[in-house]
């Protein structure tokens, strides 16, 4: 009896001391999704060619450098209240004459919500506004103020 | 008229006493790793009495301050506990031997505060990792109340004095987390896992002071 409960309380310990709480698997904080659109045709997906992004003072994000694509992925910076990102795109050839330009500005106001242990505090964006300097981005949605505390769906729609 | 007498022989068994009264001791780990670690500081009182054979009224109480350093967040607890309950001892001890092996059950409770010293947002990105915020806020009158199964032994080194061990397992019956936050350290219970659960253990030197030998 005795050493069963000995044994009882020594598994319980073992399998105990590893918790899911060591490793962060909670989503932290979300980036801004922007998906593409046709602007003649709003309801399809249309690629953006030889796309770069830039975020003000900072180098052409590694993974969005002249590539084609529908919907890209940045972050926001959590320690201010604005993000100015930079898009670069080239429809038509290789060449530097062709690039259209077009700058975003992101304005928010961050806050840190706690996650876990592990995962620490992840920052979500209130009241999101945006505005397009009118390069080659025609128009996008939403023109409201929104919130950004997940990746589930693109936050904004972007229309060339 | 012979008479017969039957003399009753007395039984032929010495019944050995051992002292019943109050035993007083610390924790000697506390502030062993309070030297080893310059995150922890903490001190405790043990003491247990006696009231049957087999069985003590044991309490701690103490005293705990520990900094937990996660990989986001830098946060300070400190406060007070108390823990009550029993110990029963399952060592049938020879002669007049006075050591144990017990199992235990407490009732514990801790009030305590808990800082966050500095903490940075979980951005997950290196094209804007968040900065580090060292803006500390503390949260006051936070509590905890567990109940604790532990298994240790005692054993008297000296006339009256003993060297104790004992390791817990505690399950939180209930705790006050701070806003937007998590209370990561409880004293007395140390480390809240995600599970409500913790562990502990003493390292305890005690001393009987004998009320009277049964």
């Amino acid at each position: 009896m005795k050493k069963n409960i000995l044994f009882v309380f020594l598994i319980t310990m073992a399998f105990s001391a590893c918790e899911k709480d060591d490793i962060c698997l909670l989503p932290n904080t979300p980036n801004l999704i922007l998906r593409f659109y046709d602007s003649t045709n709003p309801t399809e997906v249309k690629n953006v060619e030889r796309v770069s992004v830039w975020a003000d003072g900072k180098d052409t994000i590694a993974s969005y450098k002249s590539v084609t694509l529908d919907s890209i992925v940045i972050p926001l910076h959590v320690n201010a209240t604005e993000t100015v990102y930079h898009f670069k795109m080239n429809s038509t050839s290789g060449n530097i004459a062709d690039n259209k330009y077009n700058k975003i500005t992101i304005k928010y106001t961050p806050e840190d919500v706690y996650v876990s242990r592990s995962c620490g505090y992840k920052t979500t964006f209130n009241d999101v506004s945006i505005t397009s300097d009118n390069g080659w981005v025609r128009s996008f949605t939403p023109s409201t103020l929104i919130t950004i505390d997940n990746e589930t769906a693109a936050h904004v729609q972007i229309f060339h | 008229m012979a008479i017969g007498v039957a003399q009753e022989q007395e039984k032929d068994t010495i019944t050995y006493k051992t002292p019943y009264g109050l035993r007083l001791g610390i924790d000697i780990s506390k502030p062993i790793l309070g030297l080893a670690d310059s995150d922890f500081s903490g001190f405790e009182i043990v003491g247990d009495y006696r009231i049957s054979k087999n069985l003590y009224i044991a309490t701690e109480l103490g005293y705990e301050k520990k900094t937990t350093i996660e990989d986001y967040t830098n946060s300070t607890a400190k406060g007070s506990y108390l823990k009550l309950g029993v110990n029963y001892n399952t060592y049938k001890n020879w002669l007049d031997m006075n050591n144990e092996v017990y199992l235990g059950f407490r009732y514990g409770f801790s009030a305590f505060d808990q800082t966050l010293n500095s903490y940075t947002s979980n951005t997950g990105s290196t094209y804007f990792p968040g900065e580090l915020n060292t803006t500390a806020s503390t949260t006051k009158g936070l509590h905890a109340h567990w109940t604790e199964f532990m298994i240790g032994l005692k054993a008297e080194t000296f006339k009256n004095l003993f060297l104790g061990f004992s390791v817990s397992y505690k399950i939180l019956l209930s705790i006050k987390d701070p806003d937007n936050f998590k209370t990561l350290y409880a004293p007395g219970f140390n480390r809240v896992f995600e599970s409500k659960t913790g562990f502990g253990f003493n390292y305890t030197i005690s001393y009987t002071i004998p009320f009277i030998n049964k």
